[in-house]
């Protein structure tokens, strides 16, 4: 079994309000996928049939090869609702849940130590959780995702309320885990975020997948075909016409920092930057990379 | 099952290792054992020593002598000691009459005199002269007419036991009088309506043990509010660690590693061993109890199993429900709505103490005994009243009881589920039913 999750025309209603619609979606093993989507779009509600902690009205879902109830050891899982037992301690806290995933007792403890050290917060074990800040108290539950080493990790919205540091620190630990074989599942509505981590992305919107492609590929289809150009001094009138007479170039418009320089369909690009580059001394000149704020605004953009 | 153990674990040990808990369980005994030891101790200490005169009017001339050997110290005394020989048939020894020492306070040291002057003198007095409690005077038709009585005046704030004891000497002093005038003789009538109380014997198939009349009236109570003080004790901790969690979002941790009927199941599993540590502490103090008064043996060893049968289906009755109520709302303030029809079910058990126990074999008793959820506690009524239901529907209600403990779990599994995750509006009961056919 290759894939690490299956959704096979999943539909999930809550009264009259479909949360998700039919979704089909099959993320292989050792994958690192994004889950995006704006607020409500329905991320949450899968991640949580993935769980099992919601059943479908329809459809079938697989994790590691069955339903998630009989996998859950295997799964390390960061909700986007977290909380902590308030008055238990740190390092009781982790043994428990180390203890809940079936962690073997005598490397319990072992683990819990290592993990907290790991993320810089070997001196909170024995302090009750509600004494830790917020950012630390992620870190915990990030923890309490990761110490049993699990063969796939749902992260939801893992970097909320976090200060940049941290941020990069959890994005490495991400980013390990990946290396050490794990799949990746990373939702978030912030998708500038799973730009930086994902190699695949997965874009819902209203409870339906609108895009589910490699990054790369996403990037190629979505290529705006726009080369950006902060020039060096004032351009004149002159060079922007001869900019308009070179092959493949569509049009070019004045912005607010600079210009933008739209280009026809098979224009060479290679060529056409050296070019723009001999006419126009560049401060800055840029083939511009379509966001997946773009793509996602380029597809339900209609809608909205 | 090891996670189960471990969630149960550690909801056991979260309840029970805190000071409320520690404090909570301890007090009731500690509170009953204060007010039944200690506090008519500290009354009979503080109980103030009562001295004085009692002014006497006597026409009849015959009253008088009788009412100062009535209201001797030592006569007085001695009436004391028939009373808690009295009470000491329907309650242990000790505690009688620790109890009734206390109550009665001491013996008061009274001086009966004839009053010489005029009663609106002495009447006077009663409000300067300190020493003087009440002046009595017997009409002159007292002996000689059955409506002639006498007429008691008191000052203000008389112990009412002194001015009980007043009252009963002059009714005892006009009745002895009556007697002699017409030629009985007091002793002898007193001697001839006395007869010495016995006591009855219970026949058992174990021996013969004396009667408690009073306990064996309280015997269901205890039992039934034995196991009504576990279940709701424990019931409430449980709710209020289901909205704790809820509340501080650890819930959703806890889903990635169990599910959610092992969530609940292994809170519930907590919070029973959380109840059973109560009823056995409480039976305990209770079973030692009867031991040191050398009455244990109005336990019939069979009531303690079906104590502990009546604790499991109702407890998990009980405590699925509250699971239920814990898991839809957002706080404890919001619980209150849904749990009111719970709370009425609880009261039910206590209205029907009386009822039942008086009359095991009514219809009332009968049609409880196999409505659930309060047919656990009808049952224990009716087995520990004085006419035990046959065993046929002891069975059954056990049967409706165990079946009644699957539908709870199955609607609180359901209703868990779907609530734990739900936040905003508080839902109504309508809501619970819904989200009870949910899938």
């Amino acid at each position: 079994m290759s894939e690490a999750i299956v959704l096979e025309n999943v539909t999930k209603s809550f009264g009259s309000k479909v949360a998700v619609a039919s979704m089909g979606l099959v993320i292989p093993r050792g994958g690192l996928y994004g889950f995006i989507g704006p607020n409500g779009a329905g991320k949450t509600t899968t991640i949580r049939l993935v769980m099992s902690i919601l059943f479908p009205d329809d459809g079938r879902v697989s994790v590691l090869g069955g339903s998630a109830l009989e996998v859950k050891d295997r799964i390390g899982y960061l909700p986007e609702e977290r909380g902590l037992y308030r008055k238990m301690k740190v390092g009781a806290f982790l043994a428990y849940l180390a203890r809940l995933k079936e962690v073997d007792e005598a490397d319990v403890m072992k683990r819990v130590r290592y993990w907290l050290e790991r993320v810089g917060l070997a001196e909170v074990e024995r302090k009750r959780c509600e004494e830790l800040s917020k950012g630390m108290q992620q870190k915990v539950q990030f923890v309490a995702a990761v110490l049993h080493e699990p063969e796939l990790l749902i992260l939801d919205e893992p970097f909320s309320g976090l200060d940049p540091v941290n941020m990069r620190l959890l994005r490495e630990l991400v980013l390990e885990q990946h290396a050490r074989g794990a799949t990746i599942l990373f939702s978030t509505h912030v998708m500038p975020q799973a730009e930086q981590i994902c190699e695949h992305i997965v874009m819902i919107h209203d409870g339906v997948v609108v895009l589910d492609d490699s990054l790369d590929a996403v990037r190629s289809r979505f290529d705006p075909r726009t080369i950006e150009l902060d020039p060096l001094a004032e351009m004149r009138e002159a060079d922007e016409v001869a900019l308009l007479a070179l092959p493949g170039v569509a049009a070019v418009e004045r912005e607010e920092r600079g210009y933008v320089i739209r280009l026809d369909e098979g224009a060479e690009i290679s060529h056409l930057m050296g070019r723009i580059a001999a006419r126009v001394a560049p401060r800055r000149l840029e083939l511009t990379r379509p966001t997946l704020e773009d793509v996602f605004f380029e597809l339900v953009g209609a809608e909205r | 099952m090891r996670k189960l153990f471990h969630v149960a674990w550690r909801e056991f040990v979260a309840t029970v290792a805190t000071k409320g808990f520690i404090i909570g369980v301890l007090m009731t005994p500690a509170l009953m054992a204060f007010f039944i030891l200690v506090m008519p101790a500290l009354m009979n200490e503080a109980a103030p020593p009562i001295a004085g005169e009692i002014l006497v009017r006597d026409p009849t001339g015959v009253v008088f002598p009788a009412l100062v050997d009535y209201l001797a110290p030592e006569a007085m005394a001695e009436r004391r000691r028939d009373l808690l020989d009295a009470a000491s048939e329907v309650v242990p020894d000790a505690v009688s009459k620790t109890a009734m020492k206390g109550l009665m306070g001491e013996v008061p040291q009274l001086d009966i005199r004839p009053l010489e002057g005029g009663l609106e003198d002495a009447k006077a007095s009663l409000l300067t002269n300190p020493n003087l409690l009440a002046v009595a005077i017997v009409e002159p038709n007292a002996i000689d007419d059955v409506e002639g009585s006498y007429e008691l005046f008191i000052r203000e704030k008389l112990d009412d036991r002194v001015e009980d004891e007043l009252h009963e000497a002059l009714r005892e002093a006009i009745i002895d009088a009556r007697i002699r005038a017409r030629g009985l003789d007091p002793g002898e009538i007193d001697a001839i309506t006395w007869v010495p109380y016995r006591r009855s014997t219970t026949v058992t198939e174990e021996g013969e043990r004396q009667t408690l009349g009073v306990l064996n009236m309280m015997m269901p109570l205890a039992f039934m509010g034995l196991v009504l003080s576990s279940v709701m004790v424990s019931g409430q901790y449980l709710l209020t660690t289901t909205i704790e969690e809820k509340q501080s979002r650890v819930v959703e941790m806890l889903l990635s590693a169990v599910s959610p009927m092992e969530l609940m199941t292994g809170k519930i599993i907590g919070q029973f061993c959380v109840g059973l540590v109560i009823l056995v502490l409480y039976s305990g103090i209770g079973l030692v109890a009867l031991v040191s008064f050398a009455m244990s043996g109005v336990i019939d060893p069979s009531l303690v199993l079906y104590l502990f049968i009546s604790y499991v289906i109702a407890y998990f009755v009980i405590a699925s429900l509250m699971a239920a109520v814990g898991a839809a709302v957002n706080e404890l303030r919001e619980a209150q709505t849904l749990m009111m029809p719970l709370m009425v079910i609880l009261m039910v058990p206590w209205l029907l103490w009386l009822p039942i126990s008086r009359n095991p074999d009514s219809t009332l008793s009968l049609v409880t005994s196999f409505l659930p959820p309060v047919n656990t506690f009808a049952m224990l009524l009716r087995i520990t009243s004085s006419s035990p239901p046959p065993t046929w529907q002891i069975l059954l209600s056990l049967a409706i009881g165990v079946a009644s403990v699957f539908a709870a779990l199955w609607f609180a599994g359901k209703v868990f589920r779907v609530g734990l995750l739900m936040h905003g509006k508080p839902p109504n009961l309508r809501t619970l039913l819904r989200w009870s056919r949910m899938r």
